[in-house]
């Protein structure tokens, strides 16, 4: 913890079981207030479990969580005035218009008289909702459904958010407005966690964590986390190989390599890891040869999504390692 | 209580854009009601078949007897008892009657005279009250005849009886009181449970436990709009009993309304308690009915409790419906006061604790 003092959300050591799955386990991270911390990791990695427990919604099976300095186990009705929830689905009243569902909520966090309606037009003004005022929440589409999620979500002025995969769903254009909300929040101080599955967003995050089979694999700010040794070992570089015909031609003359060690479409490019001292215009040689096409090859760096791939593996093959031995 | 009078009046919204709801609450009753409350169970003009093999006017005096009673309505004349026989299986008559070709001698010989009565004894009220009926009228007649032949004026017992209450002895007085129980246990305990069941199901609950309301104002704000809506219903349903169906209440309204609210939350108490196991809405449906469809034949609605078997009558005695027919039917019919009903007050209020206590309990338990 540096000069910030009391983290903003704290989890030391939580594990969740339900019945003999282990949904978590023994997961710590720390995010500093007024950050945005990114979490990442496959469907059903324990993101959304870890999130519930933060909020209050789970008891964790062992180890203890903070939220503003407050303690989950003992604090949590505290907890509730100074959070805000967006879950992963829509979950307000999809049979009361946009300005109904901001008023219940803002009476449910004790607002009255005019500070409600003062904090419901700034929620609305925030929000650009004020053309849907009177419309049936049903009736908005997604962005404009997960806009109001986060209006509601803010009217008391929570210390800390809680957005479960807030832009899952939507597209691009509202995505971008929301992650420009995000960014004025944390600038005022707010603490964020959000759980996503899109890379230009963890890319975004102050901290991002890597959740995989309920355990944190890794946690750190983006440009740690693409310098980590385990994602380009020793003696490995990263290319990019364009290829304008298509890069599914190249695709298995690259796998017969020997010197290449994996390999990922992107459009019309492949990315390579790939091993030796070779060059790039022997491997643009070695690919046309073996393609027929014209490849042009260029050193790049890893993306997050890279740094993620890599630790999965790494993580399988631990496990596959291990359960090899036991049996 | 945080936040009992936003969940109040979110609910109250919500119920009155429902026009599903509203529409099951307020008119399927009513329907209900109509339906049940014109059967009428008493039995009249049973379709039946003559086989006369006398063919006197002894004979035809017989079957103009049986006809006055109005229990029977004559539908045909057959020829011989296989014939007989056969309009009763094929379901064209429900009583036989064969009048032997002797009777009439035996009649004017002053020799005791047969006839044979057919009964189709599948529908046990239309059987014993046509039985009942035909022996009736034939015991009747024989008396008649021998005290005119023992020159005695007046038979040896006469009864006197005197019906209380329902003089007619209409089958809506007593039906209808018990049908309003019925009705209203119908869909207070399922307004009830799907009033929670919808915000779990679309995971509203989920976002309205992160905030700081207490889950006791999420009940009483939930379940209090739907305890006026089933009391709108209740009143419906009793202004239609007394209008309609002209089954006047004679005993005290304001103790039936006020027993209501003790029964209604027993209801509530037990829908909650459905929505602490169902996790969808049709999994509340089946749970309800699964309870409800027993506790209905049980209560005394259907069966006559005095019929039950001894074990069976003992559970009926747990069951809020039995008690708050008997209440209703008190009120209603006898003009029943607190004090003659006490017993199932008493039973009635301490059911509804037990509910009220154990769905407190196992939604708290859902919360955590």
């Amino acid at each position: 913890m540096s000069a910030g003092g009391v983290p903003g959300i704290e989890a030391r050591a939580i594990s969740r079981d339900f019945g003999r799955f282990r949904a978590l386990d023994r997961v710590s991270l720390t995010v500093p207030r007024g950050e945005i911390y990114g979490l990442l990791g496959p469907n059903g990695s324990g993101k959304s479990t870890l999130i519930r427990i933060l909020c209050g919604l789970l008891a964790p099976s062992e180890g203890a969580g903070s939220v503003d300095g407050l303690d989950v186990a003992t604090a949590a009705e505290a907890i509730r005035r100074r959070i805000g929830y967006v879950p992963q689905r829509f979950s307000l009243y999809e049979d009361l218009s946009v300005e109904e569902n901001l008023d219940f909520f803002s009476a449910v966090y004790g607002l009255a008289g005019r500070r409600r309606i003062e904090r419901r037009e700034w929620a609305i003004e925030l929000t650009a909702l004020a053309p849907y005022r009177e419309r049936l929440a049903g009736k908005l589409s997604g962005g404009w459904k997960q806009r109001l999620s986060l209006a509601a979500a803010l009217m008391h002025e929570p210390r800390v958010l809680f957005l479960d995969e807030p832009t899952a769903g939507i597209d691009p254009v509202a995505r971008r407005e929301l992650w420009n909300l995000l960014f004025a929040l944390a600038g005022e101080g707010v603490t964020m966690l959000v759980t996503t599955h899109y890379m230009d967003e963890a890319e975004r995050c102050g901290t991002v964590a890597y959740l995989y089979l309920s355990q944190l694999l890794v946690a750190g700010r983006p440009d740690e986390l693409l310098a980590l040794p385990e994602v380009t070992p020793a003696g490995t570089r990263r290319v990019e190989a364009a290829c304008a015909q298509g890069a599914a031609a190249v695709m298995s003359a690259a796998r017969a390599l020997a010197y290449v060690i994996e390999v990922t479409i992107f459009g019309n490019a492949l990315h390579l890891l790939v091993g030796g001292g070779v060059d790039d215009a022997a491997i643009a040689a070695d690919l046309e040869r073996a393609s027929g096409a014209r490849v042009e090859v260029r050193p790049i760096a890893p993306t997050l999504e890279d740094v993620f791939v890599r630790l999965t593996r790494a993580q399988q093959e631990a496990s596959n390692n291990r359960s090899g031995r036991a049996a | 209580m945080r936040g009992l009078w936003a969940v109040l009046r979110k609910e109250a919204l919500q119920m009155l854009r429902d026009r599903a709801t509203l529409f099951f609450a307020l008119f399927i009753p009513v329907f209900q009601l109509v339906l049940f409350g014109t059967i009428d169970s008493t039995v009249e003009r049973v379709p039946t078949v003559v086989l006369d093999l006398s063919r006197t006017q002894e004979s035809r005096a017989l079957v103009d007897d049986l006809v006055n009673t109005s229990l029977f309505a004559i539908v045909g004349h057959v020829d011989s008892r296989a014939a007989l026989r056969r309009e009763i299986v094929a379901g064209h008559a429900q009583v036989g009657f064969e009048v032997p070709p002797d009777f009439a001698r035996r009649r004017v010989a002053g020799e005791s005279a047969d006839f044979l009565i057919l009964i189709d004894g599948s529908d046990s009220t239309v059987s014993s009250q046509t039985l009942a009926a035909a022996t009736g009228l034939a015991l009747t007649r024989s008396l008649e005849e021998s005290m005119r032949a023992a020159r005695l004026a007046a038979p040896p017992l006469r009864p006197h009886p005197v019906m209380l209450f329902n003089p007619d002895s209409r089958s809506a007085n007593l039906l209808v009181p018990g049908l309003v129980a019925i009705l209203i246990t119908f869909s207070a305990t399922i307004l009830a449970a799907f009033a929670i069941v919808r915000e779990r199901e679309r995971g509203t609950l989920e976002q309205l436990m992160v905030t700081p309301v207490s889950p006791i104002a999420v009940v009483v704000g939930k379940l209090v709009p739907y305890l006026v809506l089933a009391y709108v219903q209740l009143t419906i349903i009793l202004v239609l009993m007394t209008t309609v169906f002209r089954v006047p209440i004679h005993g005290s309204l304001t103790l039936l309304l006020a027993l209501s609210v003790v029964y209604l939350c027993a209801l509530l108490a037990l829908g909650l308690l459905i929505s602490a196991r169902a996790k969808t809405q049709a999994e509340a449906i089946q749970i309800a009915m699964g309870i409800m469809m027993p506790s209905i034949l049980l209560s005394g609605y259907i069966f006559p409790l005095a019929s039950l078997p001894g074990p069976l009558r003992a559970l009926s005695q747990i069951i809020p419906a039995t008690h708050y027919i008997a209440i209703s039917r008190g009120i209603v019919l006898r003009a029943a006061t607190f004090h003659d009903l006490w017993e199932h007050v008493a039973a009635l209020g301490a059911i509804s604790a037990v509910l009220v206590a154990a769905s407190a309990r196992a939604f708290k338990k859902t919360m955590s």
